[in-house]
């Protein structure tokens, strides 16, 4: 086997010499102590001799008499008699050699300048980490805060003391939706026994909090209620259920689906997008139903609304809720409504505001059905009971966009909904 | 509980293990039939015999060299530098053999030595018997560094140092020697690299104070003053500084945002810029003031005993500290 003949380093500092010449020729046989090459270290030309005894082969690239080497580089090598030397096998020859840029990359690794943050500004108040990171959990504008550290660095008790003053100032104001912070937040280094628990944001919550938060600060919603008399409705779909050959039993959002692609055919305003600086209204009515799910709130599309019969609209909804509940909707099937329907009446909620899902002009969100002492006028009186009957009332909440369409417009939208409600022969036979 | 002092106990370890293991023997100056310039070794000369207590002349550099080859042939050497400024003589074969032949051997050879003295600022013994070295010696990869403060934890650190395979600097510091405390006559170990809360802190708790050696008792003083004005403070001795616990001591900065070390010794490089520097590193987003240190005068150690006592903390300037850091 080849045993390599380098450049040997002749002092501690050396890192370089200069390759005077050989005192052996490329094919010469050597013993242990023959004289081999000349090199000039740091001080002094030595004579270096041989630890190893073969045929001494010069690759044609080792370096030339009288030129500078460094140490380690590869100057020839000694072979048993008869062995090819690795150059003659090519492939090997340059690898081992210890070029000047493989010392100067590791240098460069070494002592790559770290880059310096800024300055701090001055001008800004000085804040501690802590105080920093609890301002962060809190939500609290460190900015506005006066620091009582010793140089009026702004430390933890201060922050603390201005989320405890802000939250006095809240519990007699209207608390602000609060602001969805989407952005996620550091992971901290060190929290063994932190009071929070944390979890990374899930997809769809992202989507929600983006969706939601969009619905109210871009938007410019409105939430209109009326309270309807949803007696027939009630009456109709027990018929409906009471009906051997129904092929589905519509829900009270499969009905109101229904109701409102009707009231869109007269109001098709409330139909309507943005689009860059156009107003889009499409003629198809597309129902987004609100379904709350383990992953989140998620709004499977019922298509075409308008031009589909009630039991149509049953069927499709009952399917497409059931397999958004099961996790396996279709991104299709969350896409391109026109128009959203949310309910929580089954939980007892009589009336909320919902948030627009951008880019619908509105949302209509139904509350529970419950009955209610009615009261009935006799005509032409202004207080003289007619009669005095239970009725089965159920408070409807409109947001729409009033940047898209005015309050007139929404609330004829809402009477005619109102209308179609508690009288729901206008639009069976429509 | 019984109470021992903290030599007592740490003698106490020492006889029990000799009775056990039969490679255990003590090597230094004056504690054979002596019983040691600090009666480390009381009583053990007479049970054990000369073989086994083996006084020496004043050579630390030869006797170390010794004891290295003893562990590397299978004994259990202890060796026991009285003051452990001596230990200076041999610090060549220290850092040169003791701390690296485990390395240089790959393994096959053990390094089962202990290497015991006193330590600290106290009692007049001036600059050539006063240092800590503890940080020194922290620095070197090989060796544990043990500073036990309580008997309880000299008793137990001292078990587990017999019973390793790594060289073992066990640093007792002269004013803890006397110190009584509660000591199981049972047998236990207490393992290196785990702190002990040596006081913890309420819900409220505003500070961290890491102290070491004989500064664990003065800030334990001290803090007893501060709770009469309603300041509690956590205090953590981590016991060994190599392995040092800073996860300990970061998980009580988390909870109380400000961090003070206390250390007899100098400062410079030292085990309490070592805490800072990973405090801010690990811990920068729980840091609500600078991290603090108190630490005795860069300087030699007087022998002027009013010299000696303004150079180094006392419970007096630690409540100050403590006072200031939470003034921050």
């Amino acid at each position: 086997m080849a045993i390599e003949i380098l450049v040997p380093r002749l002092g501690w500092t050396m890192e370089e010499g200069v390759f005077i010449r050989w005192l052996k020729q490329d094919g010469d046989p050597v013993v242990q102590g023959d004289l081999l090459f000349e090199l000039e270290g740091d001080k002094a030309m030595t004579e270096v001799e041989s630890m190893d005894a073969g045929v001494l082969r010069i690759p044609p690239d080792s370096p030339e008499p009288g030129t500078t080497v460094l140490v380690g580089a590869l100057l020839a090598y000694i072979v048993a008699p008869g062995e090819a030397a690795p150059f003659e096998q090519k492939a090997l020859a340059a690898s081992k050699s210890f070029s000047r840029e493989s010392v100067a990359s590791v240098e460069s690794v070494v002592t790559a300048p770290v880059t310096q943050p800024a300055a701090p500004s001055t001008s800004t108040p000085t804040i501690s980490p802590r105080a920093r990171r609890v301002a962060d959990e809190l939500s609290v504008d460190w900015t506005k805060i006066k620091g009582s550290g010793r140089t009026g660095r702004i430390v933890e008790a201060d922050v603390r003391a201005a989320a405890e003053a802000i939250a006095a100032a809240n519990v007699k104001q209207p608390i602000p939706e609060p602001v969805v912070q989407i952005a996620p937040q550091p992971a901290l280094v060190s929290t063994p026994q932190s009071a929070a628990t944390r979890a990374p944001l899930s997809a769809t919550r992202r989507v929600i909090a983006e969706r939601m938060s969009a619905g109210v600060h871009i938007a410019a919603p409105v939430t209109l209620n009326s309270e309807v008399d949803a007696t027939e409705l009630v009456r109709l779909r027990e018929q409906l259920k009471n009906d051997k050959r129904s092929t589905a039993i519509p829900s009270y959002t499969d009905l109101l689906a229904k109701i409102v692609a009707c009231a869109m055919s007269d109001h098709p305003a409330l139909n309507a997008r943005f689009e860059g600086n156009e107003i889009v209204t499409e003629r198809a009515i597309h129902i987004g139903i609100a379904v709350d799910t383990e992953r989140g709130l998620l709004v499977p599309v019922v298509r075409d609304a308008g031009t589909k019969t009630l039991l149509q609209i049953a069927g499709e909804s009952a399917g497409l809720i059931t397999r958004t509940r099961e996790g396996k909707v279709g991104a299709d099937d969350l896409r391109g409504s026109t128009f959203t329907i949310t309910n929580l009446g089954m939980y007892d909620i009589d009336a909320f505001t919902p948030i627009i899902n951008l880019p619908e002009c509105a949302v209509l969100g139904m509350g529970r059905i419950t009955p209610k002492q009615v009261v009935t006028l006799k005509p032409g009186t202004i207080d003289e009971v007619e009669r005095v009957a239970v009725r089965r009332m159920m408070t409807l909440s409109l947001t729409f966009d009033h940047r898209l369409v005015d309050g007139g417009p929404a609330a004829r939208f809402l009477q005619r909904v109102k209308q179609l409600v508690e009288q729901p022969y206008l639009w069976l036979v429509s | 509980m019984r109470e021992l002092t903290y030599t007592a106990a740490a003698r106490e370890a020492l006889a029990e293990q000799m009775a056990i293991d039969p490679t255990i023997f003590v090597v230094g100056e004056g504690i054979g039939p002596r019983g040691g310039n600090f009666m480390t070794t009381l009583g053990l000369h007479e049970k054990y015999g000369s073989m086994r207590l083996r006084d020496t002349p004043i050579a630390e550099r030869g006797f170390i060299g010794l004891c290295t080859g003893a562990a590397m042939t299978g004994s259990r050497p202890v060796v026991d530098f009285m003051f452990l400024d001596f230990i200076l003589d041999a610090m060549g074969e220290l850092i040169n053999q003791v701390a690296k032949i485990q390395y240089m051997s790959d393994g096959r050879l053990k390094m089962p030595i202990v290497l015991r003295g006193s330590i600290g600022v106290g009692g007049s013994a001036a600059t050539h018997h006063s240092g800590n070295y503890y940080s020194i010696f922290a620095h070197i990869p090989g060796f544990k560094v043990v500073i036990p403060s309580t008997p309880y934890d000299a008793k137990g650190l001292f078990k587990t140092a017999l019973r390793g395979n790594d060289p073992v600097m066990f640093l007792e510091h002269k004013l803890l020697l006397n110190m009584k405390g509660p000591v199981p006559e049972e047998d236990y170990e207490i393992p290196f690299g785990q702190a002990r809360i040596a006081r913890a802190g309420s819900k409220g708790c505003r500070a961290t104070v890491v102290a070491l050696a004989s500064m664990v008792r003065k800030t334990l003083d001290a803090c007893d003053v501060l709770l009469k004005d309603g300041i509690d403070i956590e205090v953590i001795d981590p016991r060994t500084v190599s392995p040092l616990d800073t996860d300990t001591i970061l998980e009580s900065l988390h909870r109380t945002g400000r961090l003070l070390i206390v250390d007899e010794t100098f400062a410079p490089c030292g085990i309490g810029a070592e805490i800072a520097a990973q405090a801010v590193d690990r811990a920068l987003d729980d840091l609500d003031a600078p991290v603090k240190r108190l630490n005795g005068a860069f300087a030699p150690t007087p022998y002027s005993p009013p010299l000696e006592a303004a150079m180094i903390p006392n419970a007096a300037t630690i409540e100050a500290a403590i006072r200031d850091l939470l003034a921050e």
